[in-house]
């Protein structure tokens, strides 16, 4: 029964989904009322059906109903209630359908708020959008059906991969990371729209920024929390390990970002717009190339899941949609123009044109090495690893130089810069570069790559924060208001502007945190017996002893290490190993004590309770908290360049004609 | 609206080669590499040993006893797992490994220690359980002899002492059941 049902609104959602593009595809060449109506009816529709198909799979999970397929592989009356709602995420059938339902609700909004706008485009970017979600339809009526029938239903299924139930962060990684990934369906859709009507206007690139920006956020959320997540879970002591999956999220951020700043050029001066929309269209293909890293069973990877027969089907997607964009590129990116000529000399215009090639060839340098094995093995059948030396060869000056290129860009001025004009707008940070590399000087920082981020996060804090408030000093001196008032005009008439530059602010910590983070540690591994004590740097340790935990769902064994720093007690840790329920082998749990300035991190590596004996790794890692409070300032300051400007704000505006561009450009 | 995409379609497309050629120079080779690793298990390593004969070797298990050599398992399909206690992997897979020679009586598994210490080695096994030999392999001769380049990895050996498959990484339980199914068979 409810497998019948859950099979019949996937059907029902793929019907809806091609049918709609069709018509939408036939309405864009051309134009009528009612094709239109019926496009967006039978978008809703697409909608409609996969939110009632995950409502039918959540109905299965929460009633234990192990007739349907995907609830006897992945449910278990053993587990906690939420264990069993999120478990519809937890494994590959599962996923897909979630991911029917974030695409579902990505298409509805966005033609529900454009429905009266862009009448040209609109029809192109549905019928795109629901080519997409037929894919996904198809992929779960067939290839990955969760509404598999399991005739004599078990009893009681396994329950959901252990590493799921082991921390929080593992329920809210996956939907940020699917609302990034799916997310970039819509400007895909508008910029194949842009192609197909041959002209990317003003009015055009400012929905294409806004949804590119929301998916942008999400995706920034997702690869920090799914670092986070692999710092606090999986024991190594680091959050990054240029693992081809982690690789498949970093792919389309990095082309996403560069969209960001070259629509910003569109806008303002009319050029890149061919670009523009490449890198749009790249973003997207990348993120159907990082799905289909995670799900082929091609890339070994810690996070990736179990082999399965879907690899072939979404080859061909990626394999179709790469053509179809190729040809749509070919045919038409000479047809979108130019209104406007990027400057040459130093110049603002000029640093954006560097900020994007060096992101397209970060982009590169991280394909190449996610590739490069397999290109090994397919040719001369060898197995071999890149890793993380070349990775970090690579990575660590691209880093660095977007970071210079970070400050240098907005310190200076739009159009052609005077000597005079340079002078005053580099030197003064110089200021913030040599304050922030002393600090690290003085802190014991020797490493030169580290030095230079310092030194160039000093020189772009200073560059962001001047220029963040720059409209509100102007607005004090100018119109005599007060620093709250002003703030208050400022933030309301140049959020965009305030939002880009509070993002870059906490890109500035990011990096800065990352560098320190990976090069000023310390480490240690140890055998300790009961009542022993050990130090790393300032910090003492004692192995209490080891106790057993049971919860409903699981068994621990956990170390109680109490800790002290510089003599003064910071509490108890426990760093456990945990047994799930139907599960055999045991996963450790790291614990970390978290301060601002330095995490301590234990995992166990052994634990003998009736021994009284531990094995651990004890690791200080500098700074690392700041990547996730700066990761969330990151996408606190995109939020805000999202939010519309205020109406009454605009209302206020002397002259109609002053939009939030002209606003934005008055640095 | 009607005029605007009447005027596109006016102009006749011209092709940008530029942009379709670099395309297609990045586009063909990703694809090409992709397909070509299609059905791929990136666990099962293609090794020269697969199909040959297994090395030979006559080695002392932990903490003492007769020597046990392959030459002795003649006409049973043999599991060798090459482990040690640092390596996590293997701690991950150890359980998955003693139940399954529990439940195949008529396979024989064996582990090999590599680079690891007789002592940890013995107390690792005490503590964790087992319920097949492992074997030092002191002078890492064996290793050598099997191409091991990390641990674990796991050769799969028919009754005719020929390798059949080797799996590099973590085994679960259903990995091991139809890689053993392919031992018994004699491989493919």
């Amino acid at each position: 029964m409810v497998p019948t049902l859950g099979r019949t609104l996937i059907l029902l959602a793929l019907l809806a989904a091609s049918a709609g593009s069709i018509v939408g595809f036939a309405t864009g060449a051309r134009p009528n009322a009612a094709g239109w109506k019926w496009a967006r009816r039978l978008a809703y529709a697409f909608a409609a059906f996969m939110a009632l198909a995950n409502l039918t799979m959540e109905y299965a999970l929460l009633t234990h109903d192990f007739s349907v397929s995907y609830v006897a592989h992945v449910g278990s009356r053993a587990v906690p209630t939420w264990v069993s709602i999120v478990s519809l995420w937890s494994s590959l059938e599962g996923s897909i359908l979630f991911w029917g339902l974030v695409m579902g609700v990505y298409v509805a909004v966005a033609t529900w708020r454009k429905a009266d706008e862009h009448p040209e485009y609109m029809p192109y970017a549905v019928g795109v959008w629901l080519a997409c979600g037929a894919f996904f339809s198809f992929l779960l009526a067939g290839p990955a059906q969760p509404f598999g029938t399991i005739p004599n239903p078990p009893l009681d299924g396994p329950g959901p991969n252990p590493l799921l139930q082991n921390h929080y962060l593992m329920v809210i990684h996956p939907p940020f990371l699917y609302s990034g990934y799916v997310g970039m369906t819509i400007p895909f859709g508008l910029a194949c729209a842009a192609l197909l009507v041959g002209r990317l206007g003003n009015d055009f690139i400012r929905p294409l920024r806004n949804f590119l920006l929301t998916s942008w956020i999400f995706l920034t959320c997702a690869i920090v929390l799914g670092g986070w997540w692999a710092y606090e879970v999986l024991g190594w002591g680091g959050y990054w390990a240029w693992d081809p999956v982690e690789n498949a999220s970093f792919l389309p951020w990095l082309t996403a970002t560069a969209a960001l700043h070259s629509a910003l050029l569109v806008e303002r001066k009319g050029v890149l717009k061919g670009w523009t929309v490449i890198l749009v269209l790249a973003t997207y293909l990348l993120t159907i190339l990082g799905t289909f890293m995670t799900r082929s069973g091609v890339f070994n990877s810690v996070h990736s899941f179990t082999q399965s027969a879907i690899g072939p089907t979404i080859l061909v997607f990626l394999a179709a949609a790469l053509l179809f964009s190729l040809v749509l590129l070919a045919l038409r990116v000479d047809s979108l123009g130019s209104d406007g000529r990027l400057e040459t000399g130093p110049s603002r215009d000029v640093m954006f044109l560097v900020q994007n090639l060096l992101f397209v060839l970060f982009t590169f340098t991280v394909l190449l090495g996610t590739v490069f094995p397999l290109v090994v093995e397919a040719l001369r059948g060898l197995q071999m690893s890149v890793g993380r030396p070349y990775f970090d060869k690579m990575s660590v000056p691209t880093g660095v130089a977007l970071l210079f290129v970070m400050g240098v860009g907005p310190a200076l001025p739009w159009g052609r810069a005077t000597r005079q004009q340079l002078r005053s707008a580099l030197l003064p940070p110089l200021v913030g570069a040599g304050a922030l590399a002393a600090v690290g000087l003085a802190l014991g920082v020797r490493n030169v790559w580290t030095l230079l981020a310092l030194l160039f996060g000093g020189f772009t804090a200073q560059v962001t924060l001047s220029e963040m408030f720059l409209p509100v000093r102007q607005r004090m001196r100018t119109r005599g208001e007060g620093l709250a008032e002003a703030f208050r005009q400022a933030q309301t008439r140049g959020r965009r502007r305030f939002g880009a530059y509070v993002v870059h602010a906490g890109a500035v910590v990011v990096i800065a945190a990352i560098a320190v983070s990976s090069t000023m540690g310390s480490s240690k591994e140890i055998q300790l017996n009961q009542g022993q004590t050990t130090t790393l740097g300032a910090y003492q340790l004692t192995f209490v002893g080891a106790e057993q935990v049971s919860e409903p769902h699981r068994e621990s064994v956990r170390a109680r290490v109490e800790i002290s720093k510089n003599g003064r007690s910071l509490g108890t840790l426990y760093p456990r190993m945990s047994t799930y329920e139907n599960q055999r082998e045991p996963i450790g749990s790291p614990a970390v004590h978290t301060s601002l300035t330095e995490d301590l991190y234990l995992s166990i590596h052994n634990i003998d309770g009736a021994a009284g004996t531990v094995g651990l790794l004890v690791l200080v890692n500098p700074m690392v908290c700041w990547i996730w409070i700066a990761t969330a300032i990151m996408a606190l300051g995109g939020l805000v360049a999202l939010v519309p400007p205020l109406r009454g704000a605009t209302a206020a505006a002397p002259a109609p004609g002053a939009s939030a561009i002209a606003m934005e450009g008055s640095s | 609206m009607a005029t605007s995409s009447g005027a596109v379609t006016a102009t006749a497309p011209r092709v940008n080669r530029k942009v379709l050629l670099a395309g297609l120079a990045i586009v063909l080779p990703l694809l090409a590499v992709l397909v070509a690793n299609l059905g791929r298990d990136p666990h099962t390593v293609r090794s020269p040993l697969v199909g040959r004969p297994a090395p030979p070797f006559r080695l002392v298990p932990v903490g003492g006893g007769t020597p046990i050599s392959l030459e002795s398992l003649h006409g049973k399909p043999v599991v060798i797992n090459f482990w040690a206690t640092w390596c996590v992997p293997c701690f991950q897979e150890h359980g998955a490994l003693v139940a399954s020679a529990r439940f195949l009586r008529d396979v024989q598994f064996l582990g090999i220690v590599y680079e690891d210490e007789e002592g940890k080695t013995d107390e690792f096994l005490r503590e964790r359980g087992t319920s097949y030999p492992s074997l030092m392999d002191k002078d890492g001769r064996t290793a050598i002899s099997y191409g091991v380049f990390g641990v674990p990895e796991t050769f799969f050996i028919d009754p005719e002492g020929r390798i059949v498959e080797k799996y590099v990484g973590p085994l679960d339980r259903g990995t091991i059941l139809s890689l053993v199914a392919q031992a018994r068979g004699g491989g493919r």
